[in-house]
């Protein structure tokens, strides 16, 4: 062993250590091993009051003795934070033990606040390179996250008073989330890793992309989804087929055959072929920036485990997406027939409301309703019961329900809080009509609900 | 090893807040008023209390003082209601900080309640409490001026219709 070799010896073990709260986290450490006694902690202790004394007064602009103690309490957070953002800084935790000692509270807290000074301009930074190579798609959460989410932590943040504090709707999750990290640390990590992970989408054909996620989930803008987990994942399943990458497609005789293939390897072989299969993508896309290769190195675990555990539930099909166009599938045009004239509609619902009997509701219907939409009315206007608006579905065909069922789908009470109320009765009523019938005819159903184009007009 | 701040009262910062209100004997002789040791340390508990009442923590005296500073000339306040009177006003005086959203500094309050005091309320502190200080915190939160009032706009109102008319 040479002496470059030769690693000096830390008392403090930096993985007890929390990135969050590593103020007071190196201060359990330090006086668990004996490096700080008593009398040491008490002094700092006391410097930090002092400290927090001195904030609280400038908060206050020197007209209040008093906080309250919530804000108090935010302000020592940021204290703490932002000393603590200096005591990282410094080469280990034996160094920032010993600045504990010698140092004063106030001049670490300066040396701090120059650094959260330095983080915000790099997130800033990262922020316009992240917000450049952005990729086109219809994913909100992504697009949301990006053009407004992120951009509010750089009016709200307050790095004087809750400089631990996050203020930002960051909704898009990352394939390697930034965990253990607050305040400006976890936006700056959050902008470094989307910046890394928009950087491999951007070897992809914006519509290539469009194509595998629809492939993954026709209603993919409303998910939470990590796109460049899914072009990796379809990347693996590329190469593994030896397909080219970048256009990702692939067919499902292919995904059969790899389920098949790999079926029969235990799990170290198949993270063994994932690992190969990796280096061949990075070859392939020419990949050399350091920092996208161990980015992509570091997201193998996660992507391993799905693909194991997709291999063994028989269910590689879901893993390993296969694009689709959704333009290309078949669509269906909806058309109702003309609406009664306002008047005669009115005269046909009181007509309707002084029926006695249902039956005699339902002659009325089938006499008088010749389009789709006067029925779909008169389901709201009718005040008909559960009994009589199944008798009027039943007469329905398919397609009809289909239609119905696209403009008023099922939504749980929670989702369905902004519906009115008649509207929320119908939709149970139509799901509960649609839950007794045969799973064939379900099936049909929901065939055609996926067919039937949105009414433009 | 805490850093929780509600812990923080120590017996020295007591002590010191004590001889602290003690010297204001000498500005409050003139008026006939006088703390005695024991009144000044029960006013200390009372301030104690009332911030954690209210949620509210404090860094150094001062405001007792304040109010002792404003208050000692009140023609309301004697021997016989001084200290009460200051328990009293310690506890509003925190009370309507959290009211008013800490919107109004404490020199303004404490004027703010001297001035009540000694007009509208002729010394009755269930007034001051009760009604004038619970009306100021109200409009300070509906972002009306702490002097706003109802009635006031109201007439106003109805003279510049008579004006116009």
């Amino acid at each position: 062993m040479t002496m470059a070799n030769l690693e000096k010896r830390h008392l403090i073990d930096s993985k007890n250590l929390s990135g969050e709260s590593y103020f007071t986290s190196i201060l359990h450490e330090a006086y668990a091993y004996g490096l700080l006694n008593d009398s040491e902690i008490e002094n700092i202790q006391l410097q930090c009051i002092k400290f927090l004394a001195y904030k609280s007064e400038r908060y206050n602009d020197g007209e209040s003795s008093s906080i309250r103690v919530e804000a108090a309490e935010s302000i020592m957070k940021s204290n703490l934070y932002t000393i603590g953002l200096y005591l990282k800084s410094l080469p280990d935790a034996d160094c920032a033990v010993s600045e504990l000692k010698i140092g004063k509270i106030p001049e670490m807290y300066q040396k701090g606040r120059v650094l959260i000074n330095g983080k915000v301009h790099s997130a800033k930074h990262f922020y316009i390179m992240a917000k450049a190579n952005k990729i086109t798609t219809l994913n909100y959460t992504y697009n949301a996250t990006l053009d407004e989410g992120i951009g509010i932590f750089f009016k709200a943040y307050n790095p004087d008073y809750a400089a631990h504090e996050v203020m930002a709707s960051i909704d898009y999750q990352l394939c390697n989330p930034v965990t253990d990290l607050t305040g400006v640390e976890f936006v700056l990590k959050y902008l470094e890793n989307l910046f890394i992970e928009n950087e491999f989408c951007s070897y992809f054909d914006a519509e290539d992309i469009h194509h595998l996620l629809s492939g993954y989930d026709e209603g993919y803008k409303d998910l939470l989804i990590n796109i460049f987990e899914q072009l990796v994942t379809a990347t693996l399943r590329c190469t593994l087929a030896n397909r080219s990458v970048l256009k990702l497609d692939s067919l499902k005789e292919e995904i059969e055959r790899l389920q098949d293939e790999l079926a029969e390897d235990d799990d170290y072989l198949i993270a063994l072929k994932i690992h190969k299969a990796t280096e061949k993508v990075l070859r392939e896309l020419r990949i050399t920036t350091l920092s996208l290769r161990r980015y992509i190195e570091n997201s193998l675990p996660r992507i391993t485990s799905s693909i194991v555990n997709a291999v063994r539930t028989n269910t590689l099909g879901k893993t390993f997406v296969s694009p689709t166009n959704p333009d290309l599938k078949p669509k269906i045009q909806f058309l109702s027939s003309a609406k009664m004239d306002d008047k005669d509609y009115r005269e046909f619902i009181n007509e309707l409301l002084i029926c006695r009997y249902s039956s005699d509701k339902l002659a009325l219907i089938k006499e008088k309703v010749k389009s789709f939409g006067d029925i779909e009315d008169l389901l709201f206007d009718a005040r008909l019961s559960e009994e009589e608006i199944t008798s009027v579905l039943d007469i329905f065909r398919d397609v009809e329900i289909a239609e119905l069922i696209r403009r008023h789908p099922f939504k749980s009470s929670i989702q369905a809080v902004d519906l009115s109320e008649t509207e929320q009765t119908l939709r149970l009523y139509v799901k509960s009509y649609v839950d007794q019938l045969t799973t064939e005819r379900q099936e049909r159903i929901f065939g055609l609900v996926n067919h039937l184009m949105v009414d433009e007009r | 090893m805490s850093f929780e701040i509600m812990g923080i009262s120590s017996a020295l910062i007591q002590k010191q807040s004590v001889a602290e209100l003690e010297k204001c004997n000498d500005l409050t002789a003139q008026f006939g008023l006088r703390l005695s040791q024991c009144d000044a340390v029960d006013l200390v508990k009372t301030r104690n209390l009332a911030l954690k009442d209210n949620g509210r923590i404090e860094f150094g005296g001062g405001v007792i003082e304040k109010i002792i500073r404003e208050f000692c000339n009140s023609p309301y306040l004697s021997m016989h209601n001084y200290a009460e009177s200051l328990h009293d006003l310690t506890d509003m005086f925190y009370y309507y900080k959290n009211e008013t959203l800490d919107l109004m500094s404490d020199d303004d309050l404490i004027k703010f309640m001297k001035q009540r005091f000694d007009g509208i309320c002729q010394g009755s502190l269930e007034l001051l409490s009760g009604r004038e200080l619970a009306n100021m915190a109200r409009n300070i939160r509906f972002g009306y001026t702490s002097e706003y009032s109802e009635d006031l706009a109201c007439n106003e109102e109805g003279e510049d219709d008579d004006g116009e008319s």
